[in-house]
């Protein structure tokens, strides 16, 4: 919006223009109200010790030093074993998860069932899904004892919840040419899925349970705190005898592990995605999908 | 490829087409899997001893969580105790995702390629970033609670941090994909960066933003049933508390209660996420 100093006559008609007025726009006004309004309500009344919270950096600071400047490779294995029993667990865990909701996938696909079975197993999915694995831990626990196997069933459980749910998103998005060209070719149900979907779904499918994979490494790295197994453990054992040496290590071993596991799975999911030639990536992560 | 096979009927039926072989990438795909699987649910050294027989013996046995389960005990939501947990898991949930997603519009900026000043600051985001996301909402607390004690603060901050991750990787994956001719029309007509920033690319990223933040708010109130376990405040510091005593009717109950919650605020959420996409 430039003006140039040798008046012309459009120079002369911007000068009479009036911009126009800002419209008035009542959702904008409302939602700062609510989001405004929300924070400092919630912020005045919760029965947090806001004094402390000027302490924070300060404490967390010295923390890190602490965990930071007893850092020792004597703790590296410990750390390493726990870790890998972490991964252990979310690996079980999402293959439970997999022979669990695949089934279950298909019965929740509005294009392949009847709409009886459609809604009793989203209802059926939907329970997991709301319930974080720490409750299936704790209930677990006492089931099948401290250790990995109850963090294990726990993954397992949880995530059949999500992964069943998009696995059917994913079934019912999928192109009806194959499934017709099933049915003309004289294909029962059985067949029609085999021949008609499984074989394009299955590439998004097979993403989506590596992407999972990828968030029960996390789920299973904290599930140690109410002992079921993994570097949770470690890390609260060492956090509570003030060894922030071992702590520190931990929360290395986790952090690394976790970026190098997801960026090996990312990999390996956009070329099943793409397939060898570079097919149009649909990934999960980045895709609306991803978030359940 | 045209094999004679004894009872074929007529030279005239075309043979089947064999099938192509698997591609490398899908046979050592398949192996992997298997020897991963099998190595970790083995019971040995580097397994974690996983059988399905101590599977069904465990749930076939008589136990506590499932009797409890059985004479599930809705009643314990009208008491203080829980009516307390819920209202801190809300107030917490609030407050963290609020805060976490404002710092994370600015840092979604810095994350992606087009909203970065330069080179250095969009490296220096993306790191600090990605090991902040590497961190799960339950490591946040258990450092919390050992920095400034329990309560409902720690569980704050710990969600403030979470929430920060997940905005940011979620907004800036969004500003990769923006349409970039409102980006040059104000290159064009003199915007600085910040100006080009504030309008040409928030507008575009903020119904996604409020999304993102909306789905965030629902992990948040999901997390907060987990916080209270290490000492963090909310609701599921209740759930411990009945389930130390051994009063599994009532941790049911609060679950109950608690999924309840939960689903309730994911259907408002969905509806007015409808309305803004």
């Amino acid at each position: 919006m430039s003006r140039t100093d040798t008046p012309t006559t459009a120079e002369e008609r911007f000068a009479r223009a009036v911009r126009p007025e800002k419209p008035f726009n009542r959702l904008r006004l409302v939602v700062t109200v609510a989001v405004v309004g929300g924070f400092l309500g919630a912020a005045l009344t919760t029965d947090a010790n806001w004094n402390r919270l000027l302490e924070a950096p300060e404490a967390l600071w010295r923390i890190a030093t602490l965990m930071f400047s007893q850092l020792s490779l004597a703790d590296l294995p410990r750390a390493l074993s726990f870790m890998w029993e972490s991964v252990a667990i979310a690996w079980l865990g999402t293959m439970i998860a997999a022979a669990l909701s695949f089934p279950l996938a298909f019965l929740a696909a509005q294009n392949i069932s009847g709409r009886v079975s459609v809604g009793i197993t989203r209802q059926l999915l939907n329970i997991p899904r709301a319930i974080p694995e720490i409750i299936f831990a704790i209930a677990l626990i006492p089931i099948f004892g401290l250790g990995p196997l109850a963090g294990t069933v726990a993954i397992g459980l949880s995530s059949t919840g999500t992964i069943g749910k998009l696995s059917a998103e994913i079934i019912e998005g999928c192109d009806s040419g194959p499934v017709e060209a099933a049915d003309a070719a004289g294909a029962n149900r059985v067949q029609r899925v085999r021949w008609g979907v499984i074989p394009q779904v299955m590439p998004e499918i097979i993403a989506f349970w590596l992407y999972r994979f990828e968030i029960n490494i996390r789920a299973s790295a904290v599930l140690g705190v109410v002992g079921a197994g993994g570097i949770g453990t470690l890390l609260q054992q060492s956090i509570l005898y003030n060894q922030w040496g071992a702590a520190g290590m931990a929360l290395i071993v986790v952090v690394v592990a976790t970026i190098l596991i997801d960026a090996l799975s990312g990999y390996v999911r956009r070329r099943i995605i793409r397939g060898p030639k570079g097919r149009a990536a649909k990934d999960p992560e980045t895709s609306a999908s991803a978030m359940v | 490829m045209s094999r004679t096979v004894p009872g074929q009927r007529s030279s005239t039926t075309t043979a089947r087409p064999k099938r192509p072989l698997p591609s490398p990438f899908v046979i050592v795909g398949v192996l992997s899997v298997v020897a991963i699987t099998l190595a970790m649910g083995m019971d040995w050294r580097y397994g974690i001893g996983f059988s399905l027989t101590q599977i069904w013996e465990g749930l076939t046995r008589p136990n506590a969580p499932m009797r409890g389960l059985a004479n599930i005990d809705v009643a314990v939501l009208l008491g203080e105790r829980a009516r307390d947990g819920f209202l801190e898991t809300l107030q917490m949930a609030l407050i963290g995702t609020i805060a976490g997603a404002a710092v994370a519009l600015l840092l979604a900026l810095f994350n992606s390629k087009l909203g970065a000043p330069n080179r250095v600051a969009y490296a220096a985001v993306k790191l600090f970033n990605n090991v902040i996301r590497s961190i799960p909402d339950l490591l946040w607390a258990l450092l919390f609670v050992a920095a400034v004690g329990i309560g409902a603060l720690p569980g704050v901050l710990a969600l403030f941090f979470f929430s920060i991750g997940v905005v940011t990787k979620l907004t800036s994956d969004t500003i990769d994909g923006i349409d970039h001719g409102p980006v040059e029309a104000a290159r064009a007509s003199g915007a600085s960066h910040l100006q080009m920033l504030r309008t040409a690319v928030v507008p575009q990223v903020l119904p996604a933003y409020t999304s993102f933040t909306m789905y965030c708010f629902e992990l948040n109130l999901r997390a907060s049933a987990v916080l209270g376990f290490v000492g963090a405040g909310g609701i599921g510091a209740v759930i411990n508390f009945y389930r130390n005593l051994g009063q599994w009717d009532r941790v049911w109950g609060v679950v109950l209660g608690f999924l309840v919650v939960v689903i309730l605020v994911e259907r408002m959420a969905m509806a007015l996420r409808r309305r803004l996409l």
